[in-house]
């Protein structure tokens, strides 16, 4: 065991903190969705011209080819300068793009791989239905095979970024009267197909950065499937595997800066002299820490065996949960300004609003605890 | 000694339940129709304890506890205040001055339509008439218009300590609604969705969670009983227990609105379904007379 880092390591750190700090735009992210979607772009074509985009990926496909251990640097100097949320590009950096990597045919890494690093395609992610959430093997989006096409009918829900994406990871059953696990395929759905219907929704916090998706007939190329037909559940696993794990690095780095934000807001505003806030803090600082040990434990693992461990469930609950704590001390310290909240507001209470996806998204807090305690602590399954 | 409603206090609560019900479905609670003030009138909810009213805090608090189930309009928390210390006829709109409690800005919520606000400055109950054409735009609580009077009008009292205590009682009272509303809509949801070929509350995660929701909200409601009841009879700890009763209802209203968020799962993070209002209630209700932790620790001067 060694915390530090190799010199090599250093001097990457050294690169990545010069880079950011000449280059991270003074803008924020704007509100607007088509502004956003416009800045997001830009954003991720001016890391990948840098160099910053898909640092762990292979290099045949436009990444850098270098470590996870230099993707978690660059990710801890990206929070440390204050650099944007990776926005729109998320599906397809975090999940979508290293979903292909491992499961995807030659033709169709060559094709997107560079396109999503490029932020020339946005991706987002048809898993969950009306009717199948938590219970994802309850799918009943259909696709029939006709010749060399599939022809899909049916709907997706709470699909982040659909109103922008031009690609999807769609999860559907192409085996007629199949059911739960077996019978699915993972494809390649193109947004812009004739016969699918994009109606956003509108959260909580105001923003409407999710939508439900309508499937009438679309026809895509058989082609587009992604580990072949009927493999569907697997490879939405090793989705599943990467949004839960790799892909929220950037948020435990991030929540790093954040503690130190809500410290230094509580010294000013001279809050810390309540013994009920410095005692949270403190805790909360801990915590932090934790998380950060954690994630480096779980890299670590990776380098070693080429996967991440058992824990990464644990590091995900952690993570969604800590954030929320951090959000409400937030608002804490924000006191009675908070009641002035307005939609189209980007702060602390948008924030702490949309938060609450951090144990619902990706798979619920409660179906996460259900992972430890079977996968982990070997309980007897539930379900 | 007896906590529980009398005859007369359950007939009021079953006619209060049942108009609710019928004029005040907590789904429409941001889109009220203009004459639903008038009709709070009408039902004599505005001015309960006014005198010539004479009821009881208890047969008040109960009734506040629905009304507040329904994400009832805010400003019948200060109106009825208004009328029981200041003999304040018509709608008096909620003021809460800023959080240093100095007179820099004052929020007002609800205004149109009253004359006057009340809020609670310096620990005291205390009355502002307002600009005729204060009108507001929703905030945080989407049901409430809030507007801001910067810098702050001067306030007068009103009452001696008990009006600022009644304030707390009934503002106790609406977030014991609230956690009720938020309780039952997390319970109905659990019965009616399914996921792995059953309801969700089958599943023991789930159950915990509403059973949670359950506990906060008897904790809340018998502290608010007996809160009433003390503020009715002069207690001399009834400073104490009122600001129990309103440190547990406050954490009752958002612990169960949070509960009932992730019982909801993606539905219950729409701006379209229920969840949210009771949530953001929960939160503009925490600020209304907050329980002050030197009274709950008997320190207080
Ligand atoms: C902000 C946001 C963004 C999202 N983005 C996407 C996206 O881009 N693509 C996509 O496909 N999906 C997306 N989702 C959907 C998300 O994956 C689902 O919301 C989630 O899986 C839960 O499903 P559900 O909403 O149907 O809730 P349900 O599954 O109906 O769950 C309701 C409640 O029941 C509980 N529950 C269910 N089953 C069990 C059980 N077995 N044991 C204990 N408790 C249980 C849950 O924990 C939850 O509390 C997003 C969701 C949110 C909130």
């Amino acid at each position: 065991m060694d915390i530090t880092f190799s010199p090599a390591e250093q001097q990457f750190r050294a690169e990545c903190r010069d880079w950011l700090h000449d280059n991270v735009p003074d803008r924020r992210r704007p509100m607007d969705a088509a502004d956003a979607l416009a800045f997001d772009k830009a954003w991720q074509r001016r890391l990948f011209d840098a160099g910053w985009a898909g640092i762990n990926w292979p290099t045949q496909y436009g990444g850098r080819g270098l470590s996870i251990v230099q993707q978690v640097i660059w990710l801890e100097e990206y929070a440390h300068a204050n650099a944007p949320w990776i926005g729109a590009n998320f599906v397809g950096v975090n999940h979508g793009g290293p979903t292909l990597i491992l499961n995807a045919s030659e033709a169709q890494k060559e094709y997107h791989l560079p396109r999503i690093l490029k932020g020339e395609a946005i991706w987002c992610q048809g898993f969950s239905e009306p009717g199948a959430g938590s219970d994802l093997a309850g799918i009943r989006t259909r696709g029939r095979i006709e010749g060399n096409e599939l022809v899909i009918t049916g709907s997706k829900i709470w699909t982040s970024f659909a109103h922008v994406a031009d690609w999807q990871e769609l999860v559907l059953r192409t085996e007629d009267g199949s059911q739960r696990h077996r019978g699915l395929s993972w494809v390649i759905c193109p947004m812009h197909a004739p016969g699918i219907e994009v109606r956003t929704i509108r959260k909580m916090s105001g923003q409407t950065e999710f939508a439900q998706v309508f499937y009438d007939d679309v026809r895509i190329p058989l082609d587009n499937v992604v580990g072949g037909l009927g493999n569907g559940w697997k490879v939405a696993m090793s989705t599943l595997s990467f949004e839960r794990g790799t892909g929220f690095i950037a948020d435990q780095v991030k929540q790093s800066e954040e503690i130190e934000e809500l410290l230094e807001r509580a010294r000013q505003t001279g809050a810390i002299r309540d013994d009920g806030i410095a005692a949270q803090l403190a805790q909360l600082r801990a915590e932090v820490a934790a998380l950060r040990a954690m994630t480096y434990r779980n890299i670590s693992q990776v380098v070693r065996t080429g996967q991440p461990g058992a824990e990464a469930s644990v590091i995900r609950l952690f993570t969604a949960e800590l954030g929320q704590r951090l959000e409400r001390m937030g608002l804490l310290l924000a006191g009675d300004d908070i009641l002035d909240f307005r939609y189209g507001n980007d702060n602390l209470v948008a924030d702490y609003l949309r938060g609450f996806a951090a144990t619902i998204a990706g798979g619920t807090a409660q179906i996460q605890r259900d992972i430890i305690a079977e996968r982990l602590l070997g309980l007897p399954k539930s379900r | 000694m007896d906590l529980t409603p009398n005859d007369e206090q359950e007939s009021f609560l079953t006619a209060t339940a049942e108009w609710c019900a019928d004029n005040l479905p907590l789904d429409a609670a941001r889109n009220r129709p203009a004459a639903l003030w008038q009709q709070l009138e009408a039902m004599g909810w505005t001015g309960m304890t006014a005198p010539g009213m004479d009821l009881d805090h208890a047969t008040e608090a109960l009734v506040f506890a629905e009304l507040g189930r329904h994400l009832a309009p805010i400003a019948l928390l200060s109106t009825a205040v208004a009328a029981r210390w200041a003999g304040q006829p018509g709608k008096t709109a909620l003021a809460l001055l800023d959080k240093d409690l100095t007179l820099g800005m004052v929020r007002v919520f609800d205004a149109p339509g009253a004359a006057h606000a009340l809020g609670l400055v310096g620990g005291l109950a205390a009355i502002t008439p307002l600009p005729s054409d204060l009108g507001g735009e929703p905030g945080l609580d989407l049901t409430a218009p809030l507007a801001h009077l910067d810098p702050a009008p001067p306030f007068t009292a009103v009452g001696g300590p008990d009006a600022a205590l009644h304030l707390q009682l009934l503002a106790a009272a609406f977030a014991v609604g609230c956690a009720d509303a938020a309780r039952d809509m997390a319970a109905d949801y659990a019965k009616l969705r399914e996921q792995f070929e059953r309801p969700i509350g089958w599943f023991q995660a789930l159950k915990h969670i509403c059973s949670d929701t359950a506990v906060r909200c008897a904790v809340a409601r018998s502290q608010l009983c007996y809160a009433a009841g003390a503020l009715d009879a002069g207690d001399p700890r009834a400073a104490f227990h009122i600001a129990a009763a309103k440190q547990l209802a406050d954490q009752a209203a958002l612990e169960n609105a949070r509960a009932n968020v992730q019982v909801h799962g993606g539905i219950g993070m729409t701006d379209e379904a229920a969840p949210h209002l009771c949530l953001k209630r929960a939160h503009l209700l925490s600020f209304i007379a907050p329980a002050r932790r030197d009274i709950l620790l008997g320190e207080a001067a």
